[in-house]
């Protein structure tokens, strides 16, 4: 195995789990962040905190780990200092500004970086820092960086596939995110197996059509970052999503529930933008639309989840 | 009867080469095209030899190879039952019959002979004299199509006197730059498509604006006109023949436009591979051969050889066009994308160009040539010094694109990647390049007002309402006084291009011109006017027309007049 120098843009829990996998497999890794996330605890050695994005430039893999509002910042600036020979592969679950430009494009657009993959699927922070067994699934059309991800943090526990369709990944990774959420509404709100999956299944072929029209591939929405995703949200990895949405669910404040997440939750301002954009192309999304309401707070969840069940029965 | 002019057009359209005594003394400032005739040996070598290694290094048994290839090409000329099948189906059946009983060494001869076959059928011939006369003829020939009137009476008056078709012809763009760009690098230009014009059109705006000639590779249907064919065979055409489905031929035609590329020869793709049967511009680009400019980018790189490839987004507007009837049936019809050869469209038929003169006598047209901004294989904007450049203006190495852990390397896959993103980089630049003219913006609105008034129907029901929707001109004035204003405010933010007459006339004044301009183009009526009403005659034609506005129809679109032009572009 050849050593390689690694990026990570991003000191939240990603981020580091990303950085603390990749010095395991015997890389050398320079962490971004604006803040030292290990706070005098010990660091890993082969780890190296910066506070310039420029200090990034001799890495041929860059992990970006930061909240997709951000990334349109973060692309400009690490813009001045990457070109061809760099990989960027990014973890975000959101898509950026009215449109729902996937963050790969964010990073074409503004950037020379082409090799651009996203990491998706059930892999968690929790596996990637502690090294449990666990799998993923990467996003790219450039079979080198599909490789150089593996190299980078797969172990003999973490098995990580390769899709071409990146733009699939990235949307499907993003409306899991929302369907999670709306996962630990139900949960919390005690709903049953049998309501759960029919909420998780219509979910997803709703996430299928949207996907579908941003230009995803549908079968990526069946495969690993899409059912696979949704599944281990389904099987309890209580995800940042699912404990928000619980939170949500309790009546907290959305302050108070996501800082009992502990994470940056996209799915919370993706909702309404995702309804937006369905109804500009004629796409039928009624759980989507539910969450917006929810989100809103203009309907609570009981209403709405009467209103989801009595919605006509059509051939599916 | 039949017979002997079959004959001659046979004779005619095969490729016909003029003798030459002394072999062409190339001066310093020639392009490269202009020696490629005492280069084209070497080049079918060395497309033959790169066939045999690709096919070794992907470990397929030769005898499958042949097999497969030889089992396409039976099928199809079984099918075909023309004077080619009388050629060449006893090679492939005799060829069939021994490939089983052949030595290995046998079979890359044969391997060697079918190649080399396929590859001397694809070359072209460049003849600098036919260049020259060319150069003179194609003004009035464009011209002619174009504004017929102003054809001279008498013929031999050809090559003097005033041109006309500079006044129909306009080209736009960064034209200095890539006259610079054609001297330090590859010009690969990649237009829209719309008429087989197009190329003629192209050909001659690069003659006029004194940018370098190009090499393309042009339907084999395309040939079956004589004068046609002549002209494009000597011109550094290359044939394409898109019946062929064996792989094996799709090997031989990517692999000499690779090796033209890397040997500098400026080339021309449609990347859109057929002409638009709908009139949309194209959105989604697979890019085909032109793909193979990046391999060549690749390859020279690997040999160490710094060579840079500049890829021209093109847009090619016609305020008319002459195929427009065909095509848009063919995309109602469904059948545009399985037909690869429409033989006998207007473009095709004799009559129906002498007709067309003749109707056309009073009528203006025009054609809009844009040159994008040039770009490098990865996307990268390029000074005019061929650098290439991030967005912030930093000059970056394109070799970096194909290096893995610093050395440059080859890899089909992706290149593959590469050349689908710039597809995708490409029709961005379309959308924004695309010279919009009165007729598609008239028919647009005259089109979102049929949608409007035939609620709940599909497309093929909205086609048949012929003559039966009317629009008032006051209407029809204020609506198209609106969506001008959104055009040019979208200009002036680079989002779209309008025509000269787009930018700065009246509706009113623009609606009376587009009028004039259909009657007598096509064999069918477009609109009438009765009552101080607009009368759409032929909503399909209409609708090819209006389709270049597709991409814009909802930025154009008032909120009341919003959900019409969301249908329309769904329609995308």
């Amino acid at each position: 195995m050849t050593l390689m120098r690694i990026g990570v843009v991003g000191g939240g829990g990603f981020g580091v789990a990303l950085a603390r996998a990749s010095v395991r497999a015997g890389h050398v890794v320079t962490l971004h962040s604006r803040r030292d996330p290990f706070g005098g605890s010990a660091r890993p050695e082969r780890l190296e905190v910066v506070g310039e994005l420029g200090r990034l430039a001799d890495a041929e893999l860059v992990f970006v780990a930061v909240p997709s509002v951000h990334a349109e910042t973060i692309a400009t600036s690490l813009g001045h200092h990457l070109d061809g020979r760099h990989y960027v592969v990014h973890v975000s679950r959101g898509l950026v500004g009215a449109p729902l430009e996937p963050v790969s494009h964010v990073f074409r657009r503004l950037t020379p970086v082409r090799r651009i993959g996203c990491l998706a699927g059930p892999v968690s922070a929790a596996c990637l820092a502690e090294g449990h067994p666990g799998g993923g699934i990467v996003g790219t059309e450039f079979p080198e960086v599909a490789d150089a991800v593996r190299e980078a943090i797969a172990g003999p526990t973490l098995r990580l596939y390769q899709t071409e369709d990146l733009v699939g990944t990235e949307t499907s990774s993003a409306l899991v995110g929302l369907l999670a959420l709306a996962l630990g509404y139900a949960l919390e709100l005690g709903f049953g197996p049998s309501t759960l999956s029919v909420l998780m299944t219509r979910g997803m072929a709703e996430a299928a059509r949207v996907g579908v029209s941003l230009g995803g591939d549908e079968h990526t929405y069946a495969g690993m970052a899409g059912f696979g995703d949704l599944l281990s949200a389904v099987a309890g990895d209580e995800r940042p999503e699912v404990r928000l949405g619980r939170a949500l669910a309790r009546g907290l404040s959305l302050e108070h529930a996501a800082r009992e997440a502990s994470a940056y939750v996209e799915g919370v301002v993706i909702a309404r933008r995702i309804q937006e954009h369905a109804a500009r192309r004629g796409i039928d999304v009624p759980i989507t639309e539910a969450m917006a309401d929810v989100l809103d707070g203009t309907t609570s969840p009981r209403e709405v989840l009467e209103k989801l069940m009595r919605r006509k029965v059509r051939r599916e | 009867m039949q017979a002997p002019s079959r004959a001659i057009k046979r004779w005619l359209t095969k490729p016909m080469r003029l003798p030459r005594l002394r072999p062409y003394v190339p001066r310093p400032d020639d392009p490269p095209i202009f020696v490629f005739n005492q280069e084209r040996d070497d080049i079918v070598r060395e497309v033959v030899r790169r066939m045999s290694e690709r096919c070794a290094s992907e470990r397929r048994s030769l005898d499958y190879v042949l097999n497969e290839v030889a089992f396409e090409e039976i099928r199809r000329l079984e099918q075909q039952r023309d004077d080619e099948a009388r050629d060449s189906l006893g090679f492939w059946r005799s060829s069939v019959r021994r490939i089983g009983k052949m030595s290995e060494h046998e079979r890359r001869e044969l391997f060697r002979t079918i190649s080399e076959r396929m590859v001397r059928d694809i070359a072209g011939n460049f003849d600098p004299r036919v260049y020259a006369i060319a150069t003179r003829a194609v003004p009035h020939l464009l011209t002619g199509i174009m504004k017929p009137g102003s054809l001279p009476e008498d013929l031999s008056r050809l090559g003097s006197g005033p041109i006309a078709v500079d006044d129909l012809l306009r080209v736009e763009g960064p034209i200095d730059a890539l006259r610079a760009l054609g001297r330090v690098g590859t010009l690969v230009f990649v237009p829209t498509h719309s008429s087989n014009l197009d190329s003629v059109a192209l050909g001659y705006a690069l003659m006029r604006e004194d940018l370098p000639p190009v090499v393309y590779g042009a339907g084999k249907n395309l040939f079956t006109n004589p004068i046609v064919s002549f002209f494009m065979h000597n011109l550094g055409a290359y044939r394409v023949d898109r019946r062929i489905r064996a792989s094996f031929y799709k090997d031989a035609l990517k692999s000499y436009s690779t090796v033209m590329i890397e040997r500098g020869y400026h080339s021309l793709f449609f990347p859109g591979g057929t002409r638009s049967r709908s009139g949309m511009v194209e959105k989604k680009l697979k890019l085909g051969l032109a793909g193979t400019a990046v391999e060549a980018f690749a390859q020279n790189r690997v040999r160490g050889l710094h060579r840079p490839v500049f890829f021209v987004p093109t847009t090619i507007n016609y305020g008319l066009v002459l195929e427009a009837e065909t095509l848009i049936e063919d995309w109602l019809k469904e059948s545009g994308r399985a037909r690869y050869l429409v033989e006998d469209d207007e473009f095709s038929q004799l009559d129906r160009w002498v007709a067309f003169f003749r109707k056309l006598a009073a009528v203006e047209s025009a054609c809009v040539i844009r040159f994008g901004d040039p770009i490098d294989p990865f996307g990268n904007g390029v000074d005019v010094e061929g650098r290439s450049l991030a967005i912030d203006g930093r000059a970056i190495d394109p070799g970096t694109y194909v290096m893995r852990r610093g050395v440059a390397q080859l890899d089909p896959k992706r290149d593959a990647a590469y050349t689908r993103e710039l597809g995708q980089v490409v029709a961005r630049a379309y959308e924004r390049e695309t010279v919009l003219m009165a007729t598609q913006i008239v028919s647009h609105v005259l089109f979102r007002h049929l949608v409007r008034e035939t609620p709940n129907i599909d497309l093929f029901g909205r086609v048949r309402h012929r003559g039966e929707i009317a629009m008032q001109r006051e209407a029809l004035h204020a609506e198209l006084g609106l969506v001008l204003e959104r055009l040019r405010a979208m200009e002036a933010r680079g989002e779209v291009r309008l025509s000269e007459r787009a930018r700065t006339w009246a509706p009113d004044a623009l609606v009376d011109r587009v009028m004039r301009a259909f009657v007598g183009y096509h064999r069918k009526t477009i609109l009438t006017e009765q009552d101080g009403g607009v009368i759409i005659e032929d909503p399909a034609l209409c609708l090819y027309y209006q389709n270049r506005m597709n991409a814009y129809a909802e930025r154009v679109a008032d909120d009341a007049n919003l959900p019409f032009a969301r249908e329309i572009a769904r329609l995308g």
